[in-house]
């Protein structure tokens, strides 16, 4: 996406420098019918049109592969916001639960089930997905997944006031054992 | 003054032409006349101080901004502090600065453009103006007090709500702000009755220079746009002052109800800003390349659609708020497509400048600054449009480049060159010390530096509003060389102001276009005088200074319409929509203190509020209308004047005995605007009935079959009693009957409201209640406006101040009423029908 | 203002049909969609009715033509314009997932 724009930067910049800098004598484009179809039709509408179309029809599709579909081994966790920390509820019944730190098994999908308990906050852990948003009243699906065990950072992504800065949490993405260990030392 | 000097002609005409219509047309040149003139040259010079005043002082906050992320773990400022000072960086900037200033710049230069004299309610812009100095300057003082919001510059509920935002920052913010939008409002409506109306002759559509087609699109948009906004700072102070839980979840609220009215309006604002810039840019670059711009017509489409488009844009600033995807799709698709007329805008002007021979010159240069800086705005804007891009991004330092790029270099950039490039007419002088190109080479690059830096730090995961970072984060080198370079910038545009100051005080006078352009506004003498034109021209053409290179002198000789200065007042020319031929000579207000006043007073009920001093807003209220009944009552005439002579061998009817005098296409605008505003609460109602946790209520009003038959019957009333005293006054017959039927139907419907509300007291109970109360309050406030027109409307009948020909205050009136009674009805049905259909 | 009306209705019924479909998407995730109503379905339907009505504008535009040659030219193309907005804005409505 980078280069594309980078390249149409340059082409439209050419465009420009090429119209002052040019030898004075009137080209093809310079009269007013086929301008209109070069300038118009072909630069400002056909142009943006193609590139968009693509952009957008792939986009779309990334977005759809990101979706909380449902999956064979789906764990589900719920994560709580406030001012100005996270709380992570784990288990059928939500009993396990633990503060700034998220506990996740490695290599399998998860849904992060998010919500705030007092102003808006945002879940996003920046390796794992992107952002969504911590409404309260409203309970929000991401859909995250470790590939491997190991601790990626989080924070909060949406301005909360005073203590903003410092709302961050961490990711613990575990292996097979240390999950089925994690869940067992929780429930006791 | 600069007064046309052709050789072999008698001069003796022209000039005594000037000083006639210079007498009738002078403001107070004592210090009291800066408060009663009404004149565009004067009202917009003031603005266009006061703008560039608030600039500099959001450019100060942006110092401050950068100067306290200059460093890791900086000790500059607390996070208190600093949550204030970005807030009010992009209040500031976004209301005070950026609409006030083009709105200045349409003020100074649309009529000169339009070939008419002045604006076409000179007093609604003196007190758009005022009510805008006296808004923003508490917005401004609050602030050096330590009293400025903190929750951003988009006010997210809850945050901003009374629970998490005590203290009245976020009211300062609320009731400020929305005073600013009622003066964009006023001006708005100014702008497009002067862009459809007063013309020169023969100005059709397609001969309109291209900046009043831009103008006249953002002026609707801003009345399109800015009532959701209005709307959501209502719902968002009553719940603070009040209680009322629009966005409490526990009582039935919601705080995405804030999001989606404020992106609302806050998506359409951006192109609000751009567009005229783009008119600015579409004006000056084919002048400065020696040719007409091409493709007008699809430049034109291209602003219509941009404009209409990016309505439906709103919800790309809320990609991560959680709503489904096929959602986002639709406004993923919609976000993409605006680049589309954006690209036929740029490529039109890349085009023009092929077309033609383009020369430097500091104008030129600032286009160049813009091209360079807008397209790499434009390019990360569509960036931004993809979904799970903008998962990433959002709400990082990435998304504050990107607006940067689009705001700064789409808006400001442009705007310099126009002020460069109108510098001749606006000063009378042209430019001798060359600063100027020194600032441009400052700002430019600088610029770049800065904002690429920013846009890499964004990528890198450096939030925005955060007030400092870790030095082990990997930011500190980018933002080191972000603010370093940001300094420059700031010089540079110090330097611009210095350098337009000097040159505005000093500079060597000018000769009359300077720049060889085609259209009217440099027709006339420089700097413009207050009367504008001696004559309204005739136009046959897109350019025609270029048809006829002698047409200011046949201006200036009065050889136009209405060249003739004996009946001592202000007249102008309004024409037909879009053809342009001269329809009416309508008479313009003289000077007045009555705009300071009615500004003093709105203001006042603005901002009693802030210190609970509801007493004394309920007192400035009723002043307001008092006020405005003054106003109103001064205008207009006692006899019937019959057709005027209007030059050319017109004889023209007064706008004053005219059906649709310029006050009923102003009224058809502010009621666009004000249908807008009930379509938001209606939204809002839906919204809150379809997605908001805690619904259903309770219960649902069930509606009362005598309120019900009171409401049908007062709405009936309402109808027929305006339309029966338009005829009766076209008939020279009592129209009194007629008057009071149409005020007993605005008290039958206004008892119907008040039905609503005594059946469901406790409008703090939920959010349900809550908008009951406000589709009744809505219904009320119009009723209670319609009767006291109607009484209105009578005093003037029986003071003789309507007759079968000065007939246009009973329309408008009837307009008024008409509206009253549609929406009164739909808000009546909207808080019934839940009930009965439960 | 029937010239202003010719420029500037085409383009605001794509406003109205576009804010329509989100509506009726954001209805049919909600509480009040009855749950035997595929929403897909109702979702294509109104994405048919707003072409349709979009082509209604532009042949009202085509057939009852404005005298201003200026005004006739620009309210077509952004007639098409209002036309080409529907068939690309509401495009989701094919592929993507509801409600997800």
């Amino acid at each position: 996406m980078l280069t594309c724009a980078l390249a149409i930067f340059f082409f439209v910049m050419a465009l420009i420098f090429a119209a002052l800098y040019r030898p004075p004598n009137p080209s093809v484009c310079g009269r007013n019918e086929s301008g209109t179809r070069v300038w118009i039709w072909g630069l400002g509408v056909g142009f943006p049109l193609v590139t968009l179309a693509a952009l957008t029809a792939y986009g779309l599709f990334i977005g759809e592969r990101l979706l909380p579909r449902e999956a064979p081994d789906l764990v589900t966790v719920q994560a709580q916001a406030r001012q100005w920390a996270w709380t992570f509820r784990y288990g059928e019944d939500r009993a396990i639960a633990t503060d700034g730190v998220l506990h996740i098994p490695a290599g399998r999908p998860v849904n992060v089930e998010i919500t705030s308990t007092d102003v808006i906050h945002s879940f996003w852990v920046p390796r794992l997905a992107g952002k969504l948003d911590a409404i309260p009243g409203h309970v929000n699906v991401l859909r995250i997944e470790a590939a491997l065990p190991g601790t990626y950072g989080g924070q909060s992504a949406e301005f909360s006031g005073r203590g903003y800065r410092e709302h961050v949490f961490t990711v613990e993405a575990h292996d097979a054992a240390s999950w089925a260990t994690f869940l067992a030392e929780g429930t006791q | 003054m600069t007064l046309p000097s052709p050789a072999s002609q008698p001069r003796g005409k022209a000039l005594r032409l000037h000083l006639a219509l210079a007498r009738i047309w002078a403001s107070d040149q004592r210090i009291r006349g800066w408060f009663t003139s009404s004149n565009n040259n004067d009202i917009g010079s003031l603005f266009l101080i006061v703008a560039t005043s608030f600039f500099v002082i959001g450019g100060i906050l942006a110092m401050l901004i950068r100067a306290q992320l200059a460093t890791p773990d900086s000790a500059f400022m607390e996070p208190q502090v600093y949550n204030q000072i970005f807030t009010m960086h992009g209040t500031v900037m976004m209301f005070l600065f950026a609409i006030p200033f083009f709105e200045a710049m349409s003020m100074l230069l649309l009529p000169g453009m339009l070939g008419t004299r002045d604006m076409a309610f000179p007093r609604l812009g003196a007190y758009g103006l005022w009510v805008y100095i006296f808004g923003g300057s508490a917005v401004i003082i609050a602030m050096l007090m330590g009293l400025a919001p903190d929750g951003g510059w988009f006010m997210y509920p809850p945050l901003s709500s009374a629970a998490f935002s005590p203290g009245i920052g976020a009211d300062v913010w609320l009731l400020g702000i929305t005073s600013i939008e009622v003066s964009a409002i006023a001006t708005a409506i100014e702008v497009i009755v002067t862009v459809l109306r007063y013309r020169a002759a023969g100005m059709s559509l397609s001969r309109m220079p291209i900046f009043a087609w831009y103008i006249l699109v953002v002026s609707v948009m801003i009345l399109t746009a800015f009532p959701p906004m209005i709307l959501g700072s209502l719902l968002l102070e009553v719940e603070r002052a009040l209680n009322w839980p629009f966005f409490q979840v526990e009582n039935g609220g919601d705080p995405l109800l804030w999001q989606h009215l404020f992106w609302l309006f806050g998506h359409p604002e951006v192109y609000i800003i751009f567009l005229p810039a783009a008119g600015m840019i579409a004006t000056i670059l084919p002048v400065m390349a020696r040719t007409n711009l091409l493709g007008y017509g699809w430049v034109v489409a291209a602003a219509v659609s941009l404009a209409v488009l990016s309505f439906g844009l709103w919800v790309h600033h809320m990609f991560t708020t959680g709503i489904p995807h096929m959602g986002l799709a639709f406004f993923s698709a919609a976000s993409t497509l605006v680049a589309v007329p954006t690209s036929v805008m740029i490529f039109s002007w890349i085009g023009t400048l092929w077309k033609g021979r383009a020369r430097m010159g500091l104008p030129m240069l600032w286009i160049m600054g813009f091209f360079a800086t807008f397209v790499i705005g434009g390019l990360t804007g569509v960036m931004l449009a993809v979904v799970p891009f903008n998962w990433q991004v959002h709400d990082t330092h990435f998304v504050v480049a990107h607006l940067h790029y689009v705001l700064i270099g789409g808006y400001v950039f442009p705007m310099i060159a126009a002020i460069y490039y109108f510098m001749p007419l606006l000063t009378g002088r042209t430019r001798f010390f060359k600063l100027g190109e020194v600032a441009f080479w400052l700002v430019v690059p600088s610029f770049h530096i800065t904002f690429l830096s920013v846009h890499m730090a964004g990528l890198l995961g450096q939030r925005r509003r955060t007030w400092t970072y870790d030095a082990d984060q990997g930011w500190t080198a980018l933002n080191l060389v972000a603010s370093i370079a940001s300094f420059v910038m700031a010089i540079g545009f110090a330097l611009t102001i210095l350098d337009v100051a000097v040159n505005a005080f000093v500079a060597v006078r000018g000769r009359r276009n300077p720049w060889g352009a085609g259209t009217l506004e440099w027709a006339g003498a420089i700097p413009s005088p207050a009367y504008g034109f001696a004559s309204i021209p005739i136009v046959q053409g897109r350019y025609p200074l270029h048809d006829d290179p002698d047409l200011a002198l046949h201006i200036a000789r009065g050889e136009g319409y209405l060249g003739d200065a004996s009946r001592i007042r202000r007249e102008t020319l309004i024409v037909s929509t879009a053809r342009g031929e001269p329809l009416q000579v309508v008479v313009l207000p003289g000077n007045s203190v009555l705009p300071f006043l009615l500004a003093v007073v709105t203001s006042t009920s603005f901002l009693a509020p802030l210190f609970d001093a509801y007493i004394v807003a309920g007192l400035a209220l009723v002043a307001v209308v008092a006020l405005a009944l003054v106003w109103a009552w001064g205008l207009g005439g006692r006899v019937d004047e019959g057709h005027v002579d209007a030059g050319h061998g017109a004889m023209l009817p007064l706008a004053s005995e005219c059906r649709d005098p310029p006050g009923w296409w102003g009224s058809v605008f502010l009621l666009l605007a004000d249908g807008v505003h009930f379509g938001s609460l209606l939204f809002g109602y839906a919204f809150l009935w379809t997605v908001a946790p805690n619904w259903p209520p309770h219960s649902y009003l069930q509606p009362q079959l005598w309120a019900v038959i009171v409401a049908l019957t007062g709405a009936l009333a309402l109808t027929a009693g305006p339309r029966l005293a338009v005829r009766a006054i076209a008939k020279g017959g009592t129209a009194w009957p007629a008057i009071t039927l149409g005020i007993v139907g605005s008290l039958a419907l206004a008892i119907a409201a008040a039905s609503v509300m005594l059946d469901r007291p406790g409008p703090a109970r939920h959010a349900y209640d809550a908008t009951l109360w406000l589709l009744a309050g809505h219904v009320g406030l119009h009723t209670i406006l319609s009767a006291i027109m109607l009484c209105y409307l009578a005093a003037r009948v029986a003071a003789g101040y309507a007759s079968p020909a000065r007939i246009g205050e009973a329309g408008i009136v009837k307009l008024w009423a008409d509206f009253t009674v549609a929406t009164g009805l739909v808000a009546l049905a909207a808080a019934w029908l839940p009930g009965a259909f439960a | 203002m029937i010239d202003i009306l010719r420029l500037s209705l085409p383009i605001t019924v794509w406003l109205a049909g576009f804010s329509a479909v989100y509506a009726l998407q954001g209805l049919s995730c909600s509480r009040h969609w009855p749950a035997d109503l595929d929403a897909r379905q109702v979702l294509l339907a109104a994405y048919a009715v707003a072409i349709v009505l979009q082509l209604i504008a532009l042949l009202a535009v085509l057939y009852a033509p404005s005298k201003a040659r200026f005004v006739q030219t620009t309210a077509t193309v952004l007639a098409a314009t209002a036309l080409g907005a529907a068939v690309w804005t509401l495009m989701p409505v094919l592929a993507t997932s509801v409600c997800l």
